[in-house]
Formats: C-alpha cells, structure tokens, sequence
C-alpha cells in the first residue's frame, strides 16, 4: 500500500510540474504577459502612415515599455490613421506636448510607438492626444519592412472602382492591397495593358467607406519590405471633390525597381573596389539589364 | 434442450457438454464430444498432446465459445451467457494456468488479494485474513511479501492455487498442474488437490499427462482423442478396457492409432524412387 | 506477379490493422467508466508513463532549445534581424518541434515499454487470467495507459517547451549576445496564448499522446505470445506511431492554424 502512495505522490508532483510548466508558457511568453498590465489610460494619436505598427505593439518611452497599442482605425473621410494608445497609469506624467513616433526595433523587427518628452507643465489625461506625431521613415518604406504587405480591406460595404495609369507596374498583381496612410481600403481588380497609351492599366476597387478622397489625389506602386509584394499606395490630395466610381487618377508614381535599387549599389561597390574613379558615373548607367 | 435452465441443486452433474462440436483454423478439435463431470469429484481429462485438452477448459469457462452444442455449467449454458452473467459465473470458477499467470507487479499477498479487491469492497483487516488463510493452506504464509520473480515454478503454481481458491469456488480448473515439478512440488501439488477437494467439496477437472500421479488423485478419468472421447472409467478399471486407445496411452507406445508419422505424401515418391520421378 | 499480390497484402494488412485499431478504441472508450473503479491504476500508469519520462523529455528540449537558439541567430544575424530569435525559437518549438518531437521521445519511451508490458502479460497468460477472476482486461489495464498517455502528453509537452524557451535563452541571450528584453519582449508580441499554446501545445499533444497510447496498448495486447511477438509488436509500435504523428500533425496543422 505504501509503495501506491509513493506512486501518487510522484504522479500528483509530475501533473504540478506539468501544469507549473504550462502556466510559465502561457504567462511568460505569449502576448497575455504584455496585457496583464494594471490600471492603464488611453490616449490618442494620429499618423499619416503607421507602416506595419500592430494592435498590441509596445509604446515605449526612452526604449522602456510603458503600455501597449489597443487599437488602429482609419476614419472614413479622413486620410490619417487613428491610434488608440493605452499606457500604465505608473507613467501618468507625460507632458501634452510630447511626440509620438513609430519606429522599427532593427532593420527587420516589429514596428513600436516611441514617445519623445516635451517640456509641458501640463501632462496628458485619459482620452489625451498627442499633437505631433511622426510616421514611419521612408527609408523603412523603401526597404525595411519584412512582414507582407497586409491584407486587403474587406469590402463588406461595396466597393467603387478607380483606374489608374502606370509607366510600370512592377510584379503588381490583381488581388494585391490598395493603402492609404499605410491602411488597406481596397484591392487590385485588374492590371491590363493599355494598347493606345502604351502602358499599364490598373484597377482599383475601393471600399465605399472611403468615398472622400480627393480626386486630386495620387497613387504610387510600393514594395511592401525587401520580399514583400507590391501594392498601391494613394496619397490624397487637396481637391474638395472626392473620387467617384470610373474615376481616373492623373498623378501616378510607378513601381521603384528594387532591382534597380540593389543593382545600383552593388555596382557601385564592385567598381569603387576595381577603381575609386568614376564611381558617379558608374552608378549612373543603367543597371540590372539582365 | 428441453433440460431446465438451472440444474437442481443435488443434480450429480455439474458440468455437462453434449455434442460440442470446434473447428479451429480448419481443423475439428471436437466432434460431437459428450460429456459429464460429476460434481464433488475429481475428474482427470487424459489425452494425446494436441488433442485440445486445454481448448476444453477454456469452452467450460466461456473463454472460447462453440458454435454447436451446449456446455452447461451449473444449469447454465455458457455459450450462450451474456458478458455479465459469464463474469459471474466465472467469480465461483478457479483457473489455474500451466505456467501460474502471477501478476508481475504485485508481490504473493496481493496477488491473492487481487480478486477480493476487484469484486468486494471487504474492509482492509478482512481482506488480510482471507488471504493469509489461503495462503497458510497452500503452505506459503512466510512468503506473503516475496514478488512473483522470487518464486520457484512449485511456489508460484501454489500462489496461483491460493488465488484460485480464494472465493471458495464451486469448481477448479487446473491446466497441466504437474508440468516441470520436482517429485517433491509435484506430491505438495498433488496433496493440495485432494485436501482441497475433501475438506471444501470442491469439483475438480485436471487437464494432465502423468499417469502416476493422476491414479492417486482422480475419481474419474476421460480419455479424449481425435475430438471424441476414446475411453473413460475409474483409474483401475480404464486401463483394462481393451480397446487400442487405452492400450498405446497407457502403455505407451510409440506407434498405433496416434501415429508416429505426421500424416505426409509417399516417402518413396519425396524421396524420388517411384518410376516415372524425375 | 507475385510482388503486386504482395503488396496488395501489405495494403490489406494496413487498413485491417487500423480498422482494428478503431475497434479497439471503441472498446477502451466503452470500457472507461468501469475503468473509473481502478483509478489507482490509472494513477500508477501516469507515474510510468509520465514522471519517468520527464529526464529524457527535459534533456531533449533543453539540447533542441539550444541548438535551435543557435542555428537561427546565425540564418537571422544574416537579416540582421537577431532581435527575432526569441519569437522564432518560441514559435518553432511550440508549433511543431514541442508536440512532435516530444510525441517521439514519448513512443520510444513510454510506447514501448506498454507494449513490451502488455505483451509479456499476454505472453505469460496474465490477460487470461484476468478474465478467468472475471476481471475485464480492458478496463483494467488497456484503459488506464491509454488515459494516462493521454494525460500525460500535454503535461509532457509543457515541460519539453518550457526547456526549449530555456535552452534557446541560454544560447541567445547568455552566450550570443541577444538583449534580454529585446528576446522576451519580441517572443511576447508575437506568440499567441489561443493559437500556439492551447491549439498547437496541448490540443496537438493530446492527440499524439491518445494516438500512441492507443497503438502501444493495441500491438501490446494482440501480440503473438511469444517472445518474437513482443518484440515484433514493440518495434511496431514505434514505426507506427512514429508515422501517425507525423501523418497527424500535418491533418492539424492544417485544421488548428
């Protein structure tokens, strides 16, 4: 009879082990350790362009966390993203005048919100906003960001279609994301060949929900990070008439060729290594004619 | 089949087969066998190897179940018997397997214990004294705490005797219970079966091969060959009955109706000195 | 000619056994709430199967931990992207590595020894007499490994992750340079609590730890009585199941993500 004790002793420390082992995973490293937090306060922030910033990313203030992102809208009508931050009402001393930026933490992390100290005497309160604000760099529009290009907006309220006329339109494909301020709104719906003009025919369908862009308003061809696809980015304009189903967009900006890009820079370092001459020069010939 | 369900209670018989007829894998192990056992006796089932002795035993537990005929024990007919009635009937039958069939993880105590903890729910004390009175009876109370690895062939076939007895059952099985004794675990064995079935009335049915040994301790002996019953008759009388069975058995022989030959093709042929080979 | 009746055996073999195999899940299943009077078995079978497989189960995820910490700082250092490696060591264990090579440890471990077990009570007629003393053997001693399999493998499979996390820690932060927060910090954004614990951790588990219980006390039980027998169906054992849960962990995969 004792030797069965002895069995449920062992047996009941191997369940708690067991069970101690499950609860470090969850509350460790899973996003619930980022929640747990205490009492907290949100405070608004807008930004034209939020890049590949995540519910849930930290905000951090001199790289130390200090709450986290609850949530990401776009407004319709409105060309900014709104970003709901929720901080610990530790750090309830954070002067009105303080600026909110989105940074990446290294070339390919997950982007974050950081806030830069102002000199207010003044602090922000719940249902707070930051004034000043800086979107992501366009060095990370370029190059950095890692993670694809985002889902396309769902389009659950109809869409109106939008066309536009492109030089080039790189690998874009149908289906791929329209942005505005980093946010998807609508999709891709075809990429022809324009037999008169002689080049790209896109178009978009876009989510009735934003029926106030400018019809000023221009549309380039991204890459979303080094191996993401493309997608088509507008960039509103000043106009007060919105864009209206079967419009066109005059202002285009086709696809940068990363190629092109990355080919330049690796001619430039091949040719600074055989002669530091001319190296302008060199990176001035076309590149990547493979 | 016009019998009763339930047997009366001083019918003589308490096992009866009639027309128990097995084919395993082709082969007929039993055609139309009939037989009784007479309860209250020790009855020796005698026969070849291969001739299904034991099969017999498993069709009188309802371990193996017959298409044809019926096996009816204590008025039940087993083939028959649900899966709950069968584990009923099977609470008041002893089994003792030829090579004990010891659980490996409990030492001789619990091992004894094993069906009173599984169908009762006796207290603790209770329990104890059941099973040291089992085992003081087959002589094995000192070795109560040794594991069924510790234990000789003779000590373990004496534990497994002790759980067999354990709830005092109305018959027991034994499956060869001599096979790779000593003369002296062999007579402990053998004593043990006759004590028991004098001072509890148990009914006993050997499945066995030495002669010897079966003349002391049997009432009643069949002799089962070629899925019949060839002979059967008191150990002095059986042997005297003349017919060709009884005379190769008990004798010994090497050659007649068993053959010593595996049934097989012509020899002179396999050998290739017929004409026209090769 | 031959070959294909062959193969067309082996193709019968197969789908008998698992057809077999099913029925006798249906009969363990059957047989749980009898099962439920021998609790203490179950609890002695969790022991076995469970606590004396933490030694092999916490070597093998601290040494995956640490090679996996290794082998992706330097793919990410090529990125530049170092700051990664504690999300990445942490999805690769929990999605896939944790429950699966943890179900593989557990049936060379535990699968084995229940078939050897089982397979030797058969062989020396224990199952049998079990059923003379009117005890069902399915209850009594298929159900209670099949349950502390299933019981055990989650359990087993937290503690193997959590050893993983460790190792790869050890090798990121402490040896290769990964700031600390930047490593937690990283793993916390971008694990989920639903979807790479609960859904690929345990229910994955699970489901292995049902799959090679189920196998082991299966060949154990209807293995040949000899000693070629249970080793033939030992050997089963771990094919089999080695191939179920990589079959299995794909059919999930595909289901829980």
């Amino acid at each position: 009879m004792s030797q069965r004790k002895s069995y449920a002793v062992g047996t009941g420390l191997f369940i708690v082990l067991g069970f101690a082992a499950l609860a470090y995973l969850a509350t460790q490293t899973t996003s619930i350790a980022n929640s747990h937090q205490g009492a907290s306060y949100s405070v608004d922030a807008q930004f034209a362009n939020i890049g590949q910033l995540k519910e849930r990313a930290p905000v951090k203030v001199a790289g130390v966390r200090v709450g986290q992102v609850q949530s990401i809208t776009l407004e319709p009508g409105k060309d900014v993203a709104d970003v709901t931050l929720s901080i610990d009402k530790k750090f309830a001393q954070i002067p009105v005048d303080s600026v909110a930026t989105i940074y990446t933490s290294g070339l390919l992390g997950d982007q974050y919100v950081g806030i830069q100290f102002g000199n207010a005497k003044t602090y922000v309160a719940e249902g707070g906003h930051f004034g000043l604000t800086k979107s992501t760099q366009p060095l990370e529009d370029m190059l950095g960001k890692f993670l694809g290009g985002g889902s396309a907006a769902d389009a659950i309220g109809g869409t109106y279609s939008v066309k536009a006329n492109f030089t080039n339109v790189g690998t874009l494909s149908v289906g791929a994301p329209v942005k505005m301020a980093g946010v998807a709104i609508g999709s891709v719906a075809s990429v022809k060949a324009d037999p008169v003009k002689l080049d790209a025919l896109v178009t978009m369908d876009i989510d009735k929900k934003y029926d106030q862009i400018p019809d000023d308003s221009a549309a380039a061809i991204f890459t979303s990070g080094l191996i993401g696809g493309q997608y088509v980015a507008i960039q509103p304009g000043g106009s007060p008439n919105s864009l209206k189903e079967g419009d066109q967009l005059v202002l285009t900006q086709s696809a940068m060729q990363l190629e092109d890009l990355i080919g330049k820079f690796l001619v430039n370092g091949s040719s600074s290594n055989s002669s530091n001459a001319g190296s302008n020069g060199s990176s001035n010939t076309p590149a990547g004619k493979h | 089949m016009t019998d009763p369900v339930h047997a009366k209670p001083d019918d003589r018989t308490l096992v009866r087969i009639r027309g128990l007829t097995t084919v395993l894998n082709g082969k007929t192990v039993f055609d139309k066998l009939d037989m009784d056992i007479p309860r209250g006796k020790v009855t020796a089932i005698m026969g070849p190897s291969g001739t299904g002795k034991t099969t017999l035993l498993k069709h009188i537990t309802g371990q193996m179940r017959g298409k044809v005929g019926e096996v009816k024990v204590d008025g039940l007919n087993v083939p028959e018997l649900a899966r709950d009635q069968l584990f009923e009937l099977r609470e008041r039958i002893g089994y003792l397997f030829q090579n004990s069939a010891l659980l490996t993880d409990f030492d001789v105590f619990e091992n004894v214990a094993f069906p009173l903890r599984q169908h009762t729910k006796l207290p603790e004390v209770l329990i104890r004294n059941i099973v040291l009175t089992k085992l003081q009876a087959v002589g094995l109370r000192g070795a109560a705490s040794l594991m069924p690895s510790e234990l000789s062939g003779g000590m373990a076939r004496r534990v497994a005797l002790a759980r067999a007895i354990v709830f005092d059952p109305m018959l027991i099985l034994y499956d060869e219970p001599f096979v790779g004794l000593d003369p002296i675990a062999l007579n402990q064995v053998l004593k043990l079966i006759r004590t028991l079935n004098e001072t509890l009335c148990i009914t006993s049915v050997l499945v066995a091969h030495e002669l010897d040994a079966i003349k002391q301790v049997a009432d009643h002996i069949y002799l089962i060959a070629n899925g019949k019953v060839v002979a059967q008759g008191d150990p002095k009388t059986i042997a005297d009955d003349g017919s060709p069975w009884t005379r190769q058995f008990f004798g010994g022989d090497a050659d007649g109706p068993v053959p010593f030959q595996y049934p097989a093709d012509d020899y002179a042929e396999a050998l290739g000195f017929k004409q026209g080979a090769a | 000619m031959s070959a294909q009746v062959g193969r067309e055996n082996v193709v019968l073999q197969s789908l008998a056994q698992i057809g077999a195999c099913g029925l006798f899940l249906l009969r363990i299943l059957a047989s749980i709430p009898r099962s439920m009077r021998h609790a203490g078995e179950t609890v002695r079978q969790l022991w076995f199967v469970g606590a004396m497989s933490l030694i092999i189960i916490m070597t093998c995820g601290l040494f995956v931990g640490l090679v996996l910490g290794l082998q992706l700082y330097y793919v990410l250092a090529i990125f530049g992207g170092t700051s990664a490696s504690g999300s990445v060591v942490a999805l690769a264990i929990y999605r896939e590595l944790g429950p699966v090579v943890t179900g593989l440890l557990f049936a060379g471990r535990a699968g084995t020894s229940i078939t050897a077990e089982i397979g030797l009570m058969r062989a020396t007629d224990q199952i049998a007499a079990m059923e003379m003393m009117a005890v069902d053997p399915i209850a009594y001693v298929a159900a209670p490994r099949f349950l502390a399999g299933l019981i055990a493998m989650p359990l087993l499979c937290c503690v193997f992750c959590a050893m993983g996390i460790f190792g790869g820690h050890l090798v990121g932060v402490s040896w290769l340079g990964v700031d600390n927060g930047t490593f937690w910090s990283n793993m916390t954004a971008n694990v989920d609590m639903w979807k790479d614990v609960i859904n690929s951790v345990i229910w994955k588990s699970a489901a292995f730890g049902a799959v090679i219980s189920l196998i082991a006390v299966f060949q154990g039980y209807t293995t040949a009585p000899t000693s070629e027998g249970v080793a033939y169906a030992t050997t089963r054992t771990v094919v089999a199941s080695s191939i179920a849960i990589l079959a299995l962990d794909f059919v999930l995969t595909a289901f829980l993500m």
